[in-house]
């Protein structure tokens, strides 16, 4: 726990307890009484006898500010117990039976939150009268929005996981579930809130005394000390000071304990750049530049430090790829495709993330690249398209001027020369239309036609190496093929490479020339693609195959799923990783992890390949062994 | 079309509550007006005359309807205390007040924006830490506490500014920016933090985007990201709070202005509470919380401007 919440989360702790107890006991303290008078010179400083100084009337001022706290506390736990009296049990009640309860309590809490809520308790306390249980009650009531909306968020976000509607569905009373499985969730949040909410509250009761409109003299206040020092500035700042201070250092105790207990739920957080770089793994031997290869990933590694271990996230990949070509690489959700692909752009989430391998785009290395140097190659040298044309355009920008953009930063044109060119880009993939297209909204746009406007965008520079990270996934079928075609013809036209990541083996069939076939973040196949497909040698491979439905397939025909599922990145078993899904599997899988070998320049990972001459046969598997 | 019409049958609900509640809490509050004017020793007779001639008699609704229909016409009332018509006096106090929020809403955003930006680019990293930290002693400091700090630093100690007074504009710009300035810091501060940390907190989330992400990968700059990808789409918590935050504002003008000694509406409901002159003291409540809730509605408006997702609906 310690470590968890922080040294200052424990000074603040510290800091509270000591102004409770001072103000708790400060009867029994042996210091002066708040009110008498002289018992020092006027205005004398801080000393060993009056810590705090005197003030103009020659009083004890650490002995006010002592007396001047049990208002603050007082008001201020009174206040958040009224609040959370009253709020939490509404917030309950709006949050889990929602429908009517919760309109009308929404609906009298919008209201309620409309008001300048100071304003309205200096109104009231005037004409109710300033004392110490009119303070409270108006501060009291005046908290009760935030914490009924506070307490109905936390209720509905629990009231429908699953724990608690199962309990529902068996027939478990309301009262029960609420007492067992909301309120412990709950009482997290309410605790959080309940110090922060003192703090709101000593703030205004603060306001409401530097006013002269809360607990009246001669009782101290902390507001009113630090009003009654304000005409002694000049000469003896310190009685204004030390109250000031003591409120500043106690209204930070409780926001900081408060957040810190609301931190307890919060998920990390990163930014747009890492804010420490992970240092890079150790470069592998490194394979000689192959000349004349457009793009050269040499055994290119991505491990993630999570607080579960490391994950292999992509774990030595090599391929080399030329122009005019298409490479796809395919595999299940979470086998690495993506992260291969963020990879070789340099785009890893931030924080936690070390690289390793080399990405060479003619000869030179992109890993050795500075954040500058890369962008001058991102956009202009390699082009890249998402799977989710929803959320790959920035949905408060028009279509222009997000095309234009990579035109005006990189081919540094004008305004009117980079609309025209954008016009033109989108008349080239296929919008009907594209000058008005230009001077719309995402959202405006139909999600074939986003995921071309993103085509679009990554072509703008004429990219060397077009990424496409499963651009067709999020479509329907008959857009599917019309996109496909296009980056096919684009292709052509423009004689570029592309990297085509697609969990869907039928896109890959079609359009590939090449196939690497991703498994927990390795390569186990890796194959011209007619080869891979007319005579796949890892099982995997194979299992992908027959999971695919083909339109040959007579109806009614048994769909086939690989069993299983793929394994924990952070805790791959030892050998082969397929093994446990494997129908092949043998001892020595999960003993040692097979190599990626193979013959000429069809390469795969495993023992016991399919296909051979006698399938299955630990011999056939031994001849393509080391 | 729907939704703006039901966005007006809110609005004029929540005036008509709020105007309601300003009167009627303050009229059933202990308190009595007449006692005010005519002193503890009135006869009875006198009370009861005083009592018919303000309409005093009537029942509450009666009263309210009358009271919110002088309140459209531009009649507020007479202070017993001055003999001044109330609409009058608050004119008059207005602009000191309007120019105070809207110098400490500029202070605040022309800070927040930079140093909200700044914290989101490297999350987690040092300055992101510093002004984290630095928002938070910010957050926790009250206004009239940070108010007594920067008068004994800046005008007691330094002596650059006045600690206290007011320079209209009429009279001289110069002045009036100077003596504008130390409050609207003051005010600012307080809301600096509180933007901050919330664009802060909306951008990390904008950063994880697939058009950041994209962004990124066609070479564009992390500045140019910042501030021409993700600052928009991150604007919407900012907005709302900008609204929200108005009524801490207003709070914090009452505050202000009494310790800097600037006449506005803020300053006169207090002087009013004090000299128990009841229907100045109603006119500044109804003029706040109306203004609140009308600046709000305007929040929602200005939301679809910023965001075109939301003009779709």
């Amino acid at each position: 726990m310690r470590r968890r919440f922080g040294a200052g989360f424990w000074i603040a702790t510290a800091w509270i307890s000591l102004v409770v107890a001072a103000a708790a006991l400060a009867d029994l303290l042996p210091i002066p009484g708040y009110d008498e008078t002289l018992v020092g010179p006027p205005r004398s400083g801080p000393s060993a006898e009056h810590p705090f100084g005197t003030d103009g009337l020659g009083r004890d001022v650490f002995s006010r500010v002592v007396h001047g706290a049990r208002v603050s506390l007082g008001v201020g736990i009174g206040a958040v117990v009224l609040g959370l009296g009253l709020g939490a049990p509404l917030g309950v009640l709006a949050g889990y039976r929602k429908g009517f309860a919760d309109a009308v309590i929404m609906a009298v809490n919008d209201i309620a939150l409309a008001f300048p809520s100071l304003v309205f308790a200096l109104a009231v306390v005037a004409f109710a009268g300033a004392s110490l249980r009119n303070v409270l009650i108006v501060l009291g009531v005046l908290g009760i929005p935030a914490w009924v909306r506070l307490i109905r968020g936390a209720t509905l976000s629990f009231a429908e996981r699953e724990f608690v509607l199962a309990a529902r569905v068996l027939g478990v009373r309301d009262r029960r579930i609420l007492w067992r499985d909301i309120m412990p969730n709950v009482a997290v949040p309410a605790a959080s809130y309940a110090f922060i909410g003192m703090a709101v509250v000593i703030v205004a009761e603060g306001s409401l005394a530097f006013l002269g409109l809360s607990v009246q003299a001669p009782t101290p206040t902390w507001g009113g000390l630090i009003n009654e020092g304000r005409t002694l500035m000049e000469t003896a700042p310190h009685v204004v000071l030390a109250p000031s201070i003591v409120m500043f250092l106690t209204v930070l105790s409780f926001n900081l304990v408060g957040d810190r207990l609301r931190a307890l739920t919060d998920v990390r957080q990163s930014g747009l750049e890492p804010a420490r770089q992970s240092a890079p793994l150790p470069a592998g031997p490194g394979a000689e530049p192959v000349t004349g290869a457009l793009l050269q990933v040499d055994d290119l590694r991505t491990h993630i430090h999570t607080p579960r271990g490391t994950v292999k996230a992509v774990d030595g990949v090599s391929f080399t790829l030329e122009r005019g070509r298409t490479l796809a690489i395919v595999g299940e959700s979470g086998s690495g495709k993506s992260m291969l692909i963020r990879t070789i752009l340099g785009l890893l989430p931030a924080a936690d993330v070390s690289r390793g391998g080399h990405v060479r785009l003619e000869g030179d290395d992109l890993t050795r690249f500075t954040p500058e140097e890369m962008r001058q190659v991102l956009g202009r040298r390699l082009g890249t398209v998402f799977q989710d044309p929803m959320t790959a355009l920035n949905p408060v920008r028009t279509i222009g001027t997000q095309v234009t953009e990579p035109l005006r930063v990189h081919l540094g044109m004008s305004r009117k020369r980079a609309r025209e060119e954008a016009a033109r880009l989108l008349a080239s993939v296929g919008i009907p239309d594209p000058a008005r297209t230009l001077g719309r909204y995402p959202h405006q746009l139909s999600g074939g036609m986003r995921q071309r406007v993103t085509i679009a965008m990554a072509l703008s520079c004429g990219p060397d190496v077009l990424f496409a990270d499963e651009p067709t996934t999020a479509l329907d079928v008959t857009i599917q093929d019309q996109v496909l075609r296009l980056i096919h013809r684009l292709r052509e036209e423009r004689d570029m490479a592309v990297v085509l990541v697609s969990h869907d083996l039928s896109v890959v069939r079609q359009w590939a020339d090449e196939v690497i076939v991703m498994y927990a973040g390795k390569v186990v196949e890796h194959g011209p693609a007619e080869q891979v497909f007319a005579r796949p040698r890892m099982p995997y491979t194979e299992a992908l195959l027959q999971a695919a439905p083909r339109l040959t397939d007579p109806s009614h025909h048994r769909l086939r799923v690989i069993p299983g599922r793929p394994p924990d990145l952070a805790d791959v078993p030892p050998g082969c990783p397929f093994r446990p899904r494997c129908a092949y599997a043998q001892d020595r899988c999960g003993a040692e992890a097979p190599p990626l070998t193979g013959d000429h320049d069809h390469l795969y990972a495993c023992w016991h390949p399919t296909g051979s001459a006698v399938a299955g046969a630990p011999e056939g598997a031994e001849s393509h062994g080391r | 079309m729907i939704l703006v019409v039901h966005r007006l049958v809110r609005l004029v609900v929540v005036l008509l509550v709020v105007t309601f509640l300003s009167y009627g809490l303050l009229n059933l509050l202990p308190g009595d007006p007449v006692t005010q004017i005519l002193g503890i020793s009135a006869t009875e007779e006198a009370r009861a005359q005083l009592r018919a001639d303000m309409g005093l008699d009537q029942p509450l609704m009666v009263r309210y309807a009358d009271w919110l229909s002088g309140l459209l016409s531009g009649d507020w009332g007479t202070s017993y205390i001055s003999r001044v018509p109330v609409a009058d006096e608050l004119a008059e106090r207005l602009p000191v007040t309007l120019e105070l929020l809207v110098a400490a809403q500029l202070v605040a955003l022309g800070l927040a924006i930079p140093v909200g930006v700044a914290a989101a680019r490297r999350a987690g990293g040092a300055l992101d830490q510093a002004l984290t930290a630095m928002s938070f002693a910010l957050l926790s400091t009250p206004v009239f506490v940070l108010g007594v700090l920067l008068i004994l630093i800046f005008a007691v100690t330094w002596q650059v500014v006045p600690a206290t007074g007011w320079t209209p504009i009429s009279v001289d710009l110069g002045w009036n920016l100077t003596s504008v300035l130390l409050p609207a810091i003051t005010l600012g501060c307080g809301q600096l933090a509180v933007y901050a940390r919330l664009l802060r907190a909306d951008l990390i989330a904008t950063l994880q985007e697939d058009y950041i992400t994209l962004a990124r990968a066609r070479g564009l700059s992390p500045r140019r990201i910042l501030w021409r990808h993700a600052l928009r789409p991150s604007a919407i918590s900012l907005i709302t709070a900008v609204g929200l935050n108005l009524g801490a504002l207003i709070g914090g003008t009452v505050i202000i202005e009494t310790l800097f000694g600037l006449p506005g509406i803020g300053r006169l409901i207090v002087d009013s509470i004090f000299s128990r002159d009841y229907l100045t003291v109603q006119g500044g409540v109804v003029l706040i919380s109306v203004g609140y809730v009308l600046v709000n509605f305007l929040v929602d408006v200005v939301y679809a401007a910023v965001d075109p997702r939301i003009r779709r609906a």
